[in-house]
């Protein structure tokens, strides 16, 4: 059987999302799905990690919702492409409905959200919190919306678990970036990404300048006469 | 104890009163305890029981987390030459690789912030 290929390009996605719903556990917590070691190694910072301008992303988001491009939300091109190359997790958070409030069978994944950002190899790292909707209702009000939830879970991350909000933002992208663009109103698209950033260290000087001794600070100038 | 098992924790034991008590509000350690606070008297048995232990079981791995770096500090710049200053994930790595000579607090340290 040959998938279309969005399909295939998902499928592992897809999978971990079936296997994570499969080993649902007696509680009525939404299984974090995978082992948490997974969770740690596909949020590993890549060698290259390209710059982005999360505000102009923002904003960008902001002007096609307002413009009303590409109306049809079967046929709307991600709004974001490069987001989708960042080493990433996607997760199942729910929340009230139209509101910026977790529903307590999530608190389980928000725990493992924050056992994951604090594992020593991602301890330095950068991440991007990316909130999204299903293309249900108005589509001004999905944008907003998952702005606001986008922020709740880096609220709660930063405020509950004291993750540096240095080293977490937050970006709704509503239906601008629909994961499974053939279903636009299926919950599926409500999902949230957690992407790598890359590395909240300041950046180490170079090897070359560290060879050569830094240039000596100027001594205090002798005391100017007056 | 784990985030995540303190947060399942809370949020399997109280979803229902949550629910009924403390709409509208997030798992936030000062708006949502004192909602459960304020509600005390309606909370179910296993809610009232549970919530407390699991803001504090985050409370408390939080402030072990932060005690690592204290804790820890001479060990860093004694046993880890390398470590770029303010790079607490190598440093953590490095201590947990059990240099030689790592202090008992720091260790102990280690061990309570679930690091291992």
């Amino acid at each position: 059987m040959r998938l279309p290929k969005k399909t295939r390009r998902y499928l592992p996605l897809l999978i971990a999302l079936l296997v994570g719903s499969i080993a649902s556990s007696s509680s009525a917590q939404t299984p974090a799905g995978g082992p948490p070691a997974d969770w740690v190694s596909k949020l590993a910072e890549p060698e290259a990690v390209p710059d982005l301008d999360i505000a102009a992303l923002r904003q960008q988001t902001a002007d096609r919702v307002k413009s009303r491009a590409d109306g049809v939300a079967t046929k709307r091109p991600p709004v974001a492409p490069q987001l989708l190359k960042l080493p990433q997790l996607v997760v199942e958070i729910r929340f009230d409905e139209d509101a910026a409030v977790v529903r307590p069978e999530s608190y389980r994944t928000l725990g493992r959200i924050a056992d994951t950002l604090t594992h020593p190899t991602l301890l330095t790292t950068k991440f991007l919190i990316v909130a999204h909707a299903a293309s249900t209702g108005r589509r001004d009000n999905n944008l907003t919306l998952s702005q606001r939830r986008a922020d709740v879970i880096r609220e709660v991350l930063v405020n509950t678990f004291r993750i540096s909000s240095k080293r977490l933002q937050a970006i709704g992208l509503g239906e601008e970036q629909l994961l499974d663009a053939a279903r636009p109103a299926a919950a599926v698209n409500q999902r949230v990404q957690i992407a790598t950033l890359g590395s909240a260290l300041e950046p180490e000087r170079p090897a070359s300048a560290k060879a050569a001794p830094a240039p000596r600070p100027p001594t205090k100038p002798a005391k100017k006469p007056r | 104890m784990r985030f995540e098992d303190a947060a399942a924790m809370l949020g399997s034991s109280c979803a229902k009163d949550i629910d009924s008590n403390c709409r509208g509000v997030n798992p936030d350690p000062t708006r949502l305890k004192d909602c459960l606070n304020r509600n005390q008297d309606v909370l179910s048995p296993q809610c009232k029981n549970d919530y407390g232990p699991a803001f504090d079981a985050i409370q408390k791995r939080v402030a072990a987390r932060s005690a690592v770096a204290k804790l820890c500090a001479r060990d860093v710049a004694k046993l880890c030459a390398g470590v770029q200053k303010g790079d607490s994930g190598k440093a953590v790595e490095c201590l947990l690789a059990g240099p030689r000579g790592i202090s008992i607090n720091c260790s102990k340290a280690i061990t309570e912030a679930g690091y291992r």
